[in-house]
């Protein structure tokens, strides 16, 4: 892949004219994916794939075309045919362009190079691996290894590279669907490279979780609950501030569900700071337009909006500082600051309600007033005086994000998960984040 | 083999043999050019192009199926992903789902006829669709309170062919169009959007600039801006049980989320319960589940014209054709391709299914999708239904969609309500939503707009899969009503 992104950046230099400049991030996978059905597999396969996304920049218009490249070992020839080819329909493109006052990349020549060792991937021995730690169990799951690389290059010189080769595995443990029960344990586990034991483990792990599941199965009326969310499905609620809630854009044209916030109509709790932090390392550390992203962006400080991600483009439009984000100005590497409520005293703090351990298919009810709607999912228990009594049937929650996490709001735990994103809409995403449990005093119910 | 040869050259594909003794393989090339046009807030964004095209390369073993995708269509690239899939089909051979099957009797082979949509109307060059757009642009601009407008149009071209053991089964070309105009006001905490036909681009069709002016792009900024202020001015929908009135485009949403999604046959076999969900829909329900009341029919047809998702055959060779899902309220089949249709009949449950096996591209397998899944029209013309209600709410374009992982507790949201009272349409009302639950919300149905009244939409963005895969959708759909139906209205 390295070898590929040199080629590309020097494609660039190459065929880029005199008063032209021509920038490509760089997309590229080798990716193995398995899905399991019963612990057995279901679809296997590889995929290999690398898409250059160009941007042909002359004088103040511009125009950007999306290439996939003829293979990840593709030589100078043919890249450079492809590239070539991109580039006539890029200067068409331009030629009907109107001036762009927006436009804004960092003609500086930037080097960085952030690469991670190789893994290897043996598809027998995984399969095998899964399918004897899952015993009979019915193990439903994914796999998704392999290395994955993004970089920005430039023909006035740029060079930014990240690579990660990965494995992460995500599943569940479902009994026995009766009578429409559903009943299932979700686990997942990621690393740099397989870990048998730790991946047997933690399949032994979730497949003891799924003891509790047996029992009778709790209907819920609608209402208000008290709830133990843990850091999966504070991540899911979380997740849906990367719908514009952290969007500069978003917040001045309107369309942000943390509006209230950002103009002090509401407050969330002083137990509440999230930050956008490379440290936490699941993205790169540079964004489309070539610019360096800034290691720490404080987003909300002791339950107040603090800053928001804004992309050059973004500020470009209206006045404001740019602190380098993607063009989508959702947050790529998110840290949810721990609290200090310990694991081992979680469910007796909870007392009675529900302990959720995953949120699924969240949607904003009213984005203005920052009302979300969404489901319990997987291992969600009741819990009666801090004792686990069964799963509830799923439930969907429709509240609002302020107050689930500011007056409900009475403890983060003290433990962060690290969740690296398993999305694979399109390619295997960077990014993640990273959040502890949440402990609220009442979520709302609504069917 | 010359009609192989010819389209093989065309692709630039050199097709690979079964990579191992007694093994089939299949090739899927798809080639997509796309072009992205739009004006956001008066300025014109950079055109946006794309040019992807690849091959996915597919082994099939007695007992296990492979794949291997890549962008490299040389003869050696494609031998290699041959040799690749071939490995993963001998893996999954020793652990797979398939016992009792020989999958290599799935892939049909034989040329169907090539077929692509019609062409549609010529498209008028850039400059005069980014003026088009432009002007819808300006025109949205009639109040300080419109805080964000954009007009954009995606025009996409994608050709493929699938090849069976070096021999051409298919090869389809369609041309989509997905026009779009977004506005929204504001004032204080209050914000309202309006757009064409939803914010996820739920106008979108397979054809020329015919489906431009069909969509009502041109002259529809000036409308839609002065919705959205109607909409900041209204009061909030009402809570409580009410009839309701779904406009097609927001029963493009219904029918897609609570009636296609628990229909794929590979949810009810399990397949995607660690990801997009099972279904509350079980293999002995097909004959005789009644979904709907009885004015409910549903069709899966892969030939209205102009509907997003047409083609002739799907994406593992099967020919596809209009057959019923559900009739006169009864469920009758699922959303089923070959290879699930065979896992089902190996677990002694046979069913009729559908050409359906689907993938986003090359890059990824198929698998069962909805492709154009329609409420067909029944006998009530638009002003009837209204006329029969004497409380209820009309909600049109969706917004906002959520379900539970079996697909049934939902909560949907739309941009525009409008109250019925005594047979009337009255107040119009912001932030319209409702919630019920798909094993009985369709049992409801009390009436179904007339053939006058249907209107074909769909959505770009239908995900599924592992990984993850977001194909296109076709809906059409008369406007419907229900009886007895939760609903509310915003605010935190």
């Amino acid at each position: 892949m390295r070898r590929l992104f040199d080629t590309l950046a020097e494609v660039l230099e190459a065929q880029a004219r005199p008063g032209e400049l021509l920038v490509a991030t760089l997309e590229a996978e080798a990716s193995e994916f398995v899905r399991f059905n019963h612990a057995r597999v279901r679809q296997a396969g590889r995929l290999e794939r690398a898409v250059a996304r160009l941007r042909l920049i002359d004088g103040d218009r511009q125009a950007g075309c999306a290439v996939t490249l003829p293979g990840l070992g593709t030589g100078r020839d043919g890249v450079a045919a492809r590239i070539a080819e991109a580039v006539v329909d890029l200067r068409a493109a331009v030629a009907a362009s109107e001036p762009d006052p927006l436009l804004d990349v960092n003609r500086s020549p930037v080097v960085s190079d952030d690469d991670a060792p190789d893994a290897v991937f043996d598809r027998a021995a995984f399969v095998d691996l899964v399918a004897q730690a899952a015993g009979d169990a019915d193990l439903v799951g994914f796999c998704a290894a392999g290395p994955v690389a993004r970089g920005f290059c430039s023909s006035a010189g740029s060079r930014q590279w990240y690579r990660r080769d990965s494995l992460a595995f995500d599943w569940s443990i479902h009994l026995p669907d009766d009578a429409g029960t559903r009943r299932a344990v979700k686990a997942g586990w990621s690393g740099p490279a397989l870990d048998a034991a730790a991946v047997a483990a933690a399949i032994g792990r979730s497949r003891a979780d799924a003891s509790v599941l047996a029992r009778p199965v709790r209907r819920l009326a609608p209402g208000d609950y008290r709830v133990l969310l843990a850091p999966r499905a504070l991540g899911d609620l979380l997740e849906m501030f990367g719908w514009g809630g952290f969007s500069a854009r978003a917040h001045r044209t309107g369309q942000s569900p943390l509006g209230r916030l950002a103009r002090g109509e509401v407050s969330m709790s002083p137990l509440l700071s999230v930050v956008e932090d490379l440290d936490a390392g699941f993205a790169p550390a540079f964004q489309s337009d070539g610019y360096p992203r800034p290691r720490r962006v404080p987003l909300i400080e002791r339950g107040r909006l603090v800053d928001t991600l804004a992309s050059p483009r973004t500020a470009r439009e209206f006045g404001l500082s740019s602190n380098a984000a993607s063009d989508h100005e959702s947050p790529e590497s998110l840290r949810v600051a721990p609290g200090t409520l310990r694991a081992d005293e979680a469910l007796a703090r909870l007392g009675t309600g529900v302990s959720v351990s995953n949120l699924w298919y969240l949607n904003w009810s009213d984005r203005a007033a920052g009302r979300v709607t969404g489901m319990t999912r997987f291992a969600s228990l009741w819990v009666e005086d801090g004792e686990p009594v069964g799963p509830i049937e799923a439930m969907r929650f429709d509240d609002a994000v302020h107050r689930v996490l500011g007056d409900a709001l009475e403890a983060l735990g003290d433990t962060p998960l690290r969740m690296p994103s398993t999305d694979t809409w399109d390619s295997r995403a960077t990014g993640g984040l990273e959040a502890p449990s949440a402990l609220v005093s009442a979520l709302r119910f609504a069917l | 083999m010359a009609l192989a040869r010819e389209h093989s050259e065309q692709s630039g594909a050199a097709l690979p043999a079964p990579p191992s003794p007694g093994s089939r393989v299949t090739v899927r090339i798809v080639e997509d050019d796309a072009e992205r046009l739009m004006v956001r807030r008066s300025i014109v964004s950079p055109i946006e192009l794309s040019r992807d095209r690849g091959a996915m390369v597919t082994v099939w073993r007695r007992g296990g199926v492979g794949y291997c995708a890549s962008a490299d269509l040389s003869a050696d690239g494609l031998a290699r992903a041959a040799s690749i899939a071939d490995d993963w089909a001998a893996t999954v051979e020793r652990h797979g789902v398939f016992d009792g099957l020989d999958l290599r009797t799935l892939p049909e082979a034989g040329p169907l006829p090539t077929s692509g949509a019609a062409p549609g109307e010529p498209m008028p060059d850039r400059p005069a669709l980014i003026a088009l757009l432009r002007a819808e642009s300006a025109a949205m601009r009639i109040d300080p309170r419109i805080v964000s407008w954009s007009a954009q149009l995606r025009l996409v071209r994608r050709t493929q062919w699938l090849w069976v053991d070096g021999d051409l089964r298919s090869h389809e070309s369609v041309r989509i169009v997905e026009p779009n105009l977004e506005v929204t006001a504001a004032e204080g905490a209050v914000s309202q959007t309006r757009s064409l036909g939803g914010q996820y681009n739920g106008f979108c069709r397979q054809g020329g600039f015919e489906v431009i002016r069909a969509s009502g792009l041109e002259g529809g900024g000036e409308r839609i801006a002065r919705e959205a202020l109607v909409l900041l001015a209204a009061p909030e929908c009402p809570t409580g049980a009410r009839d309701l009135l779904l406009m097609p485009d927001q029963m493009m949403l219904q029918i897609h989320e609570s009636i296609g999604h628990p229909l794929e046959l590979d949810r009810i076999l399990g397949d995607e319960r660690n990801f997009a969900g099972g279904s509350f829909v079980s293999l002995d329900m097909f004959g005789r589940y009644a979904y709907g009341s009885p004015l409910l029919d549903v069709s899966f047809d892969p030939g209205v014209p102009g509907e997003l998702a047409g083609y002739a055959a799907d994406d593992e060779g099967e020919a596809a054709r209009k057959v019923w899902l559900i009739r006169g309220g009864i469920l009758q089949r699922p959303l089923g391709g070959k290879l699930s249709r065979a896992r089902s009949a190996a677990l002694g449950v046979p069913l009729e299914g559908t050409a359906n096996a689907r993938a986003v591209g090359w890059h990824r397998p198929a698998i069962d999708r909805m492709a154009n899944l329609n409420v067909e029209p029944g006998t009530t013309p638009f002003d009837g239904m209204v006329a029969s209600v004497e409380r209820g709410v009309l909600m049109r374009t969706n917004v906002s969609w959520s379900i539970d992982d079996a697909r049934n507790k939902f909560q949907f949201g739309c941009e525009w309500g409008q109250l019925i009272e005594d047979g009337r349409l009255t107040t119009v009302v912001r932030n319209p939503g409702y919630r019920g639950v798909s094993a009985t919300f369709w049992r409801s149905l009390a009436a179904v707009g007339d053939a006058a009244s249907v209107e074909v939409h769909g959505t770009p963005f239908c995900g599924k899969g592992e990984p993850g895969q977001v194909v296109r959708v076709g809906h059409a759909s008369p406007p419907c009503l229900f009886r007895g139906v939760d609903v509310f209205g915003g605010g935190s």
